[in-house]
């Protein structure tokens, strides 16, 4: 399969179901927002050394939020179910809480599942919090210096696919980044979807384990880098001199499947040589994401 | 048709208590079962509802009271559960004692709306009332959870003894408004005397008002106005002859 010149390989992308939370983050402003969005997912590109996922979904108009202030919508995932609750009350305690003139609220009502965030929170106040429950929902409000902080008791949790991904396989480092960005604007906004690593792209992709260091979960794509193509077991046509990586998480496979054709598509640009996908042969993850099913009809 | 529908055949001649009416679970009863339940006439004793009222319709959760109930008192008491509806005015005690469930009253409602029972120590401890008009004194007395509204003017004494719980007017608000309240929240939107046992504490915008606002707005159509949104509310704490956690939010501007 080719589409305007660029090869797609007869592969897949290996995925993980994940546990997802959705956080609305609500502020007088979207700027905001946007700088509790941004500290609320920060440091949190891989589960490998961050201990959870999370990105940006979108920005949300006034009329999409609950208190009808300027908002984002975020998701936040881990590998564990127990380890989405610390998460959210860690994160949202440090990074929310403390910005000015935000409110936090639950993205995913109708989740059957719910774990305590602002049920927990609350003990910030020091047994002045008070709470109101508003439509059926119990909300605390945390008395801070600049008025109060409100947020939601509990939040609900879903299954959710993490780990979807593809490999732009370039000419130049230049092109490489280019049909990057390219994928990128195109995949922004997709509900149900956040790329969770800086601008969206990945440079170090990685291969399960360490042929040196056991303790290792994971280390360089070897395969992939450019540099060792004469020293390793390359998966590099010869014309390759960049790979850039987007991952993908999402709240269902779904969506991943819907952004990845869009973002395959938009970075199907001169001096790409292919579009490649991460995996592990199939035996770790139950999502298979295959570029050439996905992109069926783009050609 | 959906819903079942309770229509006075004659004005309450005289006044009938109508506590056990939707008290316990209701919401499943066919209109011949909820026509067995009992109203107390003054001075007569008990009878069927069915015989003061036709009630037709299949159920769905949902009831409403339609005819002249400004004779009916006790209304909705200990409601737990399903929406009714008051399509005019209501008399004394409506929703008193109630945990559950939704009341809206679309004239004005008597004296102590949602309170607690003369006998019992909470007054409404879950749930929504809301009336479209004014309600009389001592609206919410010792409510323990849930949510009041009025459209117009609170009487007053309204809180009083309140444990928590929230009580919205959206008219004036009577003398003494939250006396002995613990933690529970008056929000007025017009007038409001401020008791001498509440002392100011600052004035900024309270974001669960907006929620809560929004929603009476949606659900209820209340008048909710953008001023109400997006203004600063005076916060008093109070009664600080009491716990003091409790709250009047004023609106200003």
């Amino acid at each position: 399969m080719n589409i305007r010149g660029v090869l797609i390989e007869e592969t897949f992308a290996e995925a993980f179901t994940m546990r997802v939370a959705r956080i609305i983050v609500t502020a007088r402003s979207p700027r905001w927002a946007r700088e509790a969005a941004l500290k609320l997912t920060g440091f949190a590109t891989s589960v490998i050394g961050c201990k959870v996922e999370a990105g940006i979904e979108r920005e949300l108009p006034e009329s999409e939020t609950p208190d009808g202030r300027p908002g984002l919508s975020i998701l936040m995932m881990t590998m564990g179910k127990d380890d989405l609750p610390k998460r959210l009350i860690e994160r949202i305690g440090q990074t929310v809480l403390t910005c000015p003139t935000t409110a936090c609220f639950d993205g995913l009502p109708a989740a059957p599942d719910r774990v305590g965030v602002g049920s927990a929170l609350r003990f910030f106040g020091d047994g002045f919090q008070s709470s109101k429950v508003i439509g059926g929902e119990r909300f605390w409000r945390i008395p801070v210096m600049e008025g109060e902080f409100l947020v939601q008791e509990k939040f609900g949790m879903v299954k959710g696919v993490g780990g979807g991904n593809f490999l732009i396989l370039a000419r130049s480092a230049d092109a490489a980044l280019a049909a990057a960005e390219a994928a990128v604007d195109a995949m922004a906004s997709h509900p149900g979807v956040i790329l969770p690593f800086p601008g969206g792209v990945v440079r170090s992709g990685s291969k399960v384990g360490s042929r040196r260091i056991k303790s290792m979960i994971a280390s360089t794509n070897d395969a992939y880098c450019p540099t060792l193509r004469a020293i390793t077991t390359t998966a590099l046509p010869d014309t390759v001199n960049s790979v850039l990586e987007i991952v993908m998480n999402g709240t269902d496979a779904d969506a991943i499947a819907s952004a990845m054709r869009m973002g395959i598509g938009a970075a199907c640009i001169d001096g790409i040589v292919a579009i490649s996908a991460g995996n592990y042969g199939g035996k770790l993850g139950p999502h298979h994401f295959h570029l050439r099913k996905i992109m069926e009809g783009a050609a | 048709m959906s819903g079942l529908l309770v229509t006075l055949r004659a004005s309450l001649e005289p006044a009938a208590d109508c506590a056990g009416v939707l008290a316990g679970a209701w919401s499943r009863l066919v209109a011949a079962d909820l026509a067995r339940r009992p109203v107390a006439l003054s001075g007569r004793g008990p009878v069927p509802l069915g015989d003061l009222c036709q009630l037709t319709g299949d159920p769905d959760g949902t009831v409403r009271f339609v005819g002249d109930w400004r004779r009916a008192t006790r209304l909705g008491a200990g409601l737990t559960e399903g929406a009714v509806g008051i399509e005019g005015d209501v008399g004394d005690e409506v929703g008193v004692g109630m945990a559950g469930g939704s009341i809206e009253v679309r004239g004005s409602a008597g004296h102590r709306a949602g309170a607690a029972a003369p006998e019992a120590r909470r007054g409404m401890t879950g749930g929504e009332l809301v009336v479209h008009g004014s309600v009389g004194r001592e609206a919410g007395a010792l409510m323990r959870r849930g949510l009041l509204v009025a459209g117009g003017g609170v009487g007053d004494h309204a809180a009083v003894g309140m444990i928590a719980g929230t009580i919205v007017a959206f008219g004036a608000v009577g003398p003494t408004p939250g006396l002995w309240s613990k933690r529970g929240s008056v929000v007025a939107l017009g007038e409001v005397p401020i008791p001498s046992t509440y002392r100011y504490a600052c004035t900024y915008q309270p974001v669960h008002l907006r929620l809560m606002l929004a929603r009476l707005k949606a659900q209820y159509g209340m008048p909710v106005e953008g001023r109400h949104l997006a203004g600063f509310y005076r916060r008093y704490s109070g009664d600080l002859a009491e716990l003091g956690k409790g709250e009047i939010l004023a609106w200003t501007a």
